[in-house]
C-alpha cells in the first residue's frame, strides 16, 4: 500500500501552487511597473506644461 | 536632551545596530544570492524527499508527502510571524513601509497555509480514509487561513495610502496571530485525528530516525530561503504599488489645479 498516485498528487499540487503564484506574482510586478512608467511620462509632461504656463507673461 | 529620548549610544540604538547587522546581509544578498540558493535548496528538498528518504515502515511511499507538508507549514507560520511584528510597527510608527511588508508576508502566508492544507488533505485521504476531518489542528488551521484571507482582502478594498486603514489591519493581524500557538497546541489540549508532534520532542525521544530528520531539516532551510525570497518580490511589488498610488494622487492632484486653472481663464 504505497499509494504512488496521492504521492505524486501533493508533491504535483505543491509545485503547481508555487509555480502558479510565481507567474501571479511576476504578472502584478510587471502591471505595477507598466503603471508608473506611465505615470512617470505624464508627471513629467504636466510638470512641463506648468512651467511653460508660469514662464508665460501675465495677461496672456 | 532627557535621560529617556533614545540617543545613537542609548539600549534602543544599539538594538536597531544590532537587528540590522543580522538583516543587512539577507537584505542585500535578496535579488543576487537568495534566487540561486533557493532553487539549490529546493531542487536538494526535492531530491531528498523521493530518493534520500528511506520509505516508512507503515504507511509506505505516500508518507514522503510529509517532507513538504510540515516545511509548509512552518513557512506560514515565520510568514505570520513576518506580519505579526511588521503589524506591531505600523501600530507603533504608522509607517507604511511595515504595512506593505505585511501585506506582502500575509500573501506568502495564505500560499503555505493552502498547500498545507492541500497537502495534508492529499495525505489524509489514503492514511486516514477521508480528505477533511473536523479536527481541532485541521479547523484551527482552516481558521488560521480564513483570517488571514480576511485580511487581505480587507486590506484590499481600502486604498493603499490610507494609514488609518493600515491601522485597523494591524490590529487584525495582530490578534489573528493568536491561532497560531492554539494550532501548535490543539494536538495536546484536544483528542485529534492529527498525529502528536514526533520533530520538537525531547531530546532521546525523537520519534524520527535520523535520516529522515536530515531530510525534514533540509526541507525547512529550503522552504525558509524560499520564503524570504517570495517576502522580497512581493515586498517590492508592494513598494511599487504604494509609490505609483502616491504619483497618482500627485498627477490628479496637478491634473485638477489645471482644470480648474482652465475653467477660471
Amino acid at each position: 500500500m504505497d499509494y504512488l498516485e496521492f504521492l505524486f498528487a501533493g508533491f504535483a499540487v505543491f509545485w503547481a501552487g508555487l509555480f502558479v503564484y510565481l507567474l501571479w506574482l511576476q504578472a502584478r510586478l510587471r502591471t505595477v511597473q507598466r503603471e508608473m512608467e506611465t505615470l512617470k511620462e505624464r508627471l513629467a509632461e504636466r510638470e512641463a506644461e506648468e512651467r511653460s504656463g508660469s514662464d508665460a507673461p501675465p495677461g496672456t | 536632551m532627557s535621560a529617556a529620548t533614545p540617543t545613537p549610544s542609548s539600549g534602543a540604538g544599539r538594538l536597531r545596530r544590532l537587528v540590522w547587522a543580522l538583516v543587512r546581509p539577507v537584505y542585500e544578498a535578496r535579488w543576487t544570492a537568495l534566487p540561486p540558493l533557493t532553487g539549490a535548496a529546493m531542487l536538494a528538498m526535492l531530491v531528498g524527499a523521493v530518493v534520500v528518504a528511506p520509505r516508512e515502515a507503515i504507511e509506505g511511499e505516500v508518507q514522503r508527502i510529509f517532507y513538504i507538508h510540515v516545511p509548509s507549514a512552518i513557512a506560514a507560520y515565520l510568514a505570520f510571524f513576518v506580519v505579526f511584528v511588521a503589524s506591531i510597527v505600523v501600530l507603533l510608527r504608522s509607517d507604511l513601509r511595515f504595512d506593505a511588508v505585511a501585506r506582502a508576508a500575509a500573501t506568502v502566508g495564505v500560499l503555505f497555509t493552502a498547500l498545507t492544507l492541500a497537502t495534508g488533505a492529499i495525505w489524509g485521504k489514503p492514511i486516514w480514509g477521508t480528505w477533511w476531518a473536523w479536527d481541532a489542528r485541521l479547523t484551527s488551521t482552516l481558521v488560521l487561513l480564513l483570517i488571514y484571507s480576511g485580511y487581505l482582502l480587507a486590506r484590499s478594498l481600502s486604498d493603499d495610502t490610507d494609514v488609518r486603514a493600515a491601522r485597523y489591519a494591524a490590529v487584525f493581524a495582530i490578534i489573528g496571530f493568536v491561532d497560531i500557538p492554539i494550532i501548535n497546541m490543539s494536538v495536546r489540549w484536544w483528542r485529534t485525528l492529527h498525529p502528536d508532534p514526533i520533530v520538537t520532542t525531547l531530546p532521546g525521544n525523537q520519534a524520527l530516525p535520523d535520516s529522515m530528520l536530515l531530510v525534514l531539516m533540509l526541507g525547512m532551510v529550503a522552504v525558509t530561503l524560499l520564503t524570504l525570497w517570495l517576502l522580497s518580490l512581493r515586498a517590492e511589488t508592494e513598494r511599487i504599488g504604494v509609490e505609483a498610488a502616491e504619483m497618482r494622487a500627485r498627477v490628479d492632484r496637478i491634473e485638477a489645479g489645471g482644470v480648474r486653472r482652465g475653467g477660471e481663464a
